[in-house]
């Protein structure tokens, strides 16, 4: 499986990319706009990732940006819903109100800090990642 | 409602709706327990709080309360679709609150930042074997089974963060030397080692690795951090290295104090505000709520060297609803009151009194301040004020499960659950109020139907539960239509466990037999039961009443029933009163409690050769009751004909007080007769007057009950 990870705190990163890397290949971002550059990439090379955690507070743009322009990128190009790219935002931003936008900007997981780690694969299975 | 709550977490969030929706259940399930079945908006209702909470729980990944919710929708998706006739109703209302005992249950867990891990497979197959014998019915009935209920499992899940109850909050402070060299490296490895196990870490100064001249602030004033983490303090002590450190300080904070010590680190300072380039084209197209979060809110502007992340959009925080301290609310209404007195201090100010003097502007500003202290009391009520529904709703509770448990059939009837009491008072009743209802059931109501009906009651017991606001005060009364307090009994009972003196029953008046009952290690019901009856209890709720000065009235016919009423003071520091005098001391009487003011000749005075006196009105007559002789004031009007005769009424009884003049009426704040003087009976408290001079408030009650014991 193919991951993108874009986290700016060096703690988190280094855990993310941890836990990630059991599941498939990391890839590390450390802002917002890698993170859609590294996505486009990806896409255009025919190999685009499985999995994207994105966290919320990012320089450039933020993790809402970019899950909203990964789904604008998706949606330009035609590609089913099925196929997008599973999007699990990670932040300590827990208010349902930012929740719920991020549902509905089309995240399949929003994982609260500190992370979950046995609910967090939980929800990789359910989401048929692994 | 939901929109005053939206800055609450996630998980806030689902517990917050999830505990209204059951307690909506409950309140359906309870009211249609004795219907024959649930109509068919009872079932859609049912149907959409299990699918929410299945629903959201399914999100948050509680995976029990989604199965229990789950099957239940099931349950309620048969009756919707297919409308079986025979439906065991008292078995489907069991299942129910099964179910919503189950998801209480967990969700008290997760409250308590607990995980729900409460066991649901025997639960699920009960109703799965229920929903078997629905289906069956179905069948049988010849309706035509409706498709399988389609489940859509959820697409999107929400990871709780891990409870963060046990992680730590330290404040470290570290003194380097003065000669220290290259302090800030030294602080800069301390706060690397500590980034291991921090889960959040804060330093000041925050630019040690790129300003040289830190080096020198560090070792002047010293080296600040704050620090979250889940380790020990030693392990945290362990990972500094404390060479060259002259003093470290290091404090464990509470997660408030953090908080705050946060905000003085300056974490919530504004930066100025960086927009970055991506963050302007989205905020157009997404037709964000008003207050909502968008996307671009969160960009953090670009970290500078060794800065600490900073918002390039601050945004403040809408907050709709806030909890206050009770302890900071009396105070305010300690202070209003206050304020009542000074503002009556000043607009009764004897300086106003000299004659010739042009008041008018006064008297209009004047008017002006009464009003806006008079809404100031009113506001300050209205906030401590909070509906009995809740209360009322788990007392149907317990009466629908102890009277199943005994095998009784007993409804329950409800009046006045929309009276609003103080919040205080809620908290001290919901308890006693339960003991009352338990008694009620348990004691008050016959053991077999047949007990009943041979007397000619119907064969279903009966309980109300009644709350008023009367005057002030707030009566909350259980009364039930049993078999009644037995008088001989309670007088045996009471003898035996020597909990009286020795007389003869005759020489106690009913009331005083009656409670009897709440005297401590008092029971009259041989078998203890699972719900009362075991002689604690009684005492304590009147323990309980008397704590916030309400009290216990009992009244009881044997074979007809009991009634059991709390009669509690709504916590009404500033009462209507009116001021009058008795010689040269001001009383004041709650108006409430004034039935008429008469002036009277002598010939309606009646006086007994015991000295006892009555006067008679229109006939009826009253006992009269000379306050001056009562209180020993010297210089008042002694002739009935000079004065005014005040009729008192309190719980149906009267009594005739006299006064020499009326004063005034005015809003009066209660104040406690200060502990140093004496009880005096038929006195409730004091006040201070306009003039400065304090007025004693008459206790009608008080003054009847001495009026009785003097006879």
């Amino acid at each position: 499986m193919k991951i993108l990870l874009a986290e700016d705190d060096f703690a988190s990163r280094k855990f993310m990319d941890k836990q990630l890397s059991r599941y498939g290949e990391c890839d590390v971002m450390v802002d917002g706009e890698e993170a859609v550059d590294a996505f486009m990439m990806a896409l255009e090379d025919g190999e685009p990732y499985d999995l994207a955690c994105l966290d919320v507070m990012m320089p450039v743009m933020d993790g809402y940006q970019v899950l909203k322009a990964i789904r604008d990128i998706e949606a330009q190009k035609g590609i089913p819903k099925s196929k997008r790219v599973k999007v699990i935002m990670t932040t300590a931003l827990n208010d349902e109100r930012n929740v719920k936008m991020a549902f509905e900007l089309g995240c399949e997981a929003y994982a609260g800090k500190p992370i979950d780690v046995e609910k967090f694969e939980k929800v990789l299975k359910k989401l048929g990642l692994i | 409602m939901a929109e005053e709550f939206n800055t609450e977490s996630m998980l806030d969030m689902f517990l917050y709706e999830s505990g209204q929706l059951l307690e909506k259940l409950e309140g359906i399930i309870l009211e249609k327990q004795d219907a024959d079945c649930f109509d068919d908006a009872d079932i859609n209702e049912i149907f959409r709080v299990m699918h929410t909470i299945k629903g959201s729980s399914g999100v948050l990944m509680y995976e029990n309360i989604t199965k229990v919710t789950h099957k239940l929708e099931d349950v309620f998706y048969y009756l919707r679709e297919s409308h079986p006739d025979n439906v065991p109703h008292m078995e489907l209302v069991e299942k129910v609150l099964a179910v919503s005992d189950f998801v209480t249950g967990e969700l008290d867990k997760l409250k308590n930042g607990d995980t729900p891990d409460g066991d649901e497979k025997q639960l699920v197959e009960d109703l799965d074997e229920f929903l078997g014998r629905l289906k069956g019915e179905i069948k049988n009935q010849g309706i035509q089974m409706p498709q399988a209920n389609k489940h859509v499992e959820p697409t999107q899940f929400y990871i709780t963060p891990v409870a963060g109850d046990d992680s730590h909050f330290y404040r470290i402070s570290i003194h380097y030397r003065s000669d220290t060299q290259m302090s800030n490296l030294r602080a800069y490895s301390a706060t690397y080692a500590l980034k291991e196990v921090a889960e959040d870490l804060l330093y000041t100064p925050d630019d040690i690795l790129s300003n040289e001249a830190s080096a020198d602030v560090i070792v002047a004033e010293g080296f600040h951090m704050l620090l979250q983490t889940k380790s020990s303090k030693e392990e945290v002590i362990a990972l500094i290295d404390s060479s060259e450190a002259e003093e470290i300080n290091f404090d464990e904070l509470s997660k408030e104090e953090y908080g705050r010590a946060l905000s003085e680190f300056g974490r919530e300072e504004a930066e100025p505000v960086v927009v970055a380039p991506a963050a302007a084209k989205d905020d157009g197209n997404k037709e964000a709520k008003k207050e909502g979060p968008k996307p671009g809110d969160y960009v953090v502007k670009t970290k500078e060297a060794g800065k600490g992340k900073t918002l390039a959009k601050n945004q403040p925080k809408q907050q709709s609803i806030i909890s206050v301290n009770v302890e900071k609310m009396d105070a305010l209404m300690d202070l209003i009151g206050e304020l009542v007195i000074a503002e009556a201090v000043v607009l009764q100010n004897p300086d106003l009194k000299v004659p010739g003097l042009e008041l008018s502007n006064f008297q209009k500003a004047s008017g002006q301040l009464s009003k806006i202290t008079t809404e100031l009391q009113e506001v300050i009520m209205s906030m401590r004020m909070m509906p009995l529904t809740n209360t009322f709703q788990k007392m149907r509770r317990i009466v629908f499960d102890v009277s199943r448990k005994l095998g009784k059939d007993i409804e329950l009837e409800v009046i006045g659950e929309n009276t609003e009491v103080d919040k205080n008072i809620i908290e001290h009743i919901t308890d006693p109020l339960m003991h009352l209802v338990r008694n009620s059931v348990d004691h008050g109501i016959e053991e077999n139907a047949e007990d009943r009906t041979s007397i000619g009651k119907p064969a279903k017991g009966k309980i109300t539960l009644e709350a008023k606001n009367e005057g002030g005060k707030v009566y909350i009364s259980v009364k039930d239509d049993g078999k009644g307090l037995n008088k001989e009994k309670l007088y045996q009972k009471a003898l035996e466990k020597g909990l009286i003196e020795n007389k003869p029953i005759n020489e106690f008046t009913d009331k005083e037999i009656f409670r009897f009952i709440t005297l401590p290690g008092f029971s009259t019901k041989e078998e203890v039961t699972e719900y009362s009856g075991r002689g604690v209890g009684m005492d304590v709720v009147v323990k309980n009443i008397q704590s916030i000065s309400g009290r216990l009235d009992i009244s009881s016919v044997e074979f007809e029933g009991s009634e059991m009423t709390l009669v509690i003071p709504l916590t009404l520091a500033i009462i209507n009163g009116i001021v009058v005098q008795v010689g040269n001391s001001p009383f004041v009487i709650e108006t409430a409690s004034i039935k008429e003011f008469v002036r009277v000749g002598e010939d309606s005075l009646i006086s007994e050769p015991s000295g006892e006196e009555y006067i008679v009105l229109r006939g009826e007559c009253y006992p009269f009751i000379r306050l001056n002789e009562r209180y020993d004031l010297p210089d008042s009007v002694d002739k009935i004909e000079e004065g005014i005769i005040v009729v008192l009424e309190h719980e149906g009884s009267q009594v005739c007080v006299l006064i020499d003049k009326l004063l005034q009426e005015q809003e009066i704040v209660v104040k406690p007769i200060p502990p140093y003087v004496r009880k005096v009976k038929g006195l409730s408290g004091c006040t201070q007057l306009g003039d400065g001079s304090i007025a004693l408030i008459l206790d009608i009650a008080g003054l009847l009950m001495h009026d009785g014991e003097r006879r």
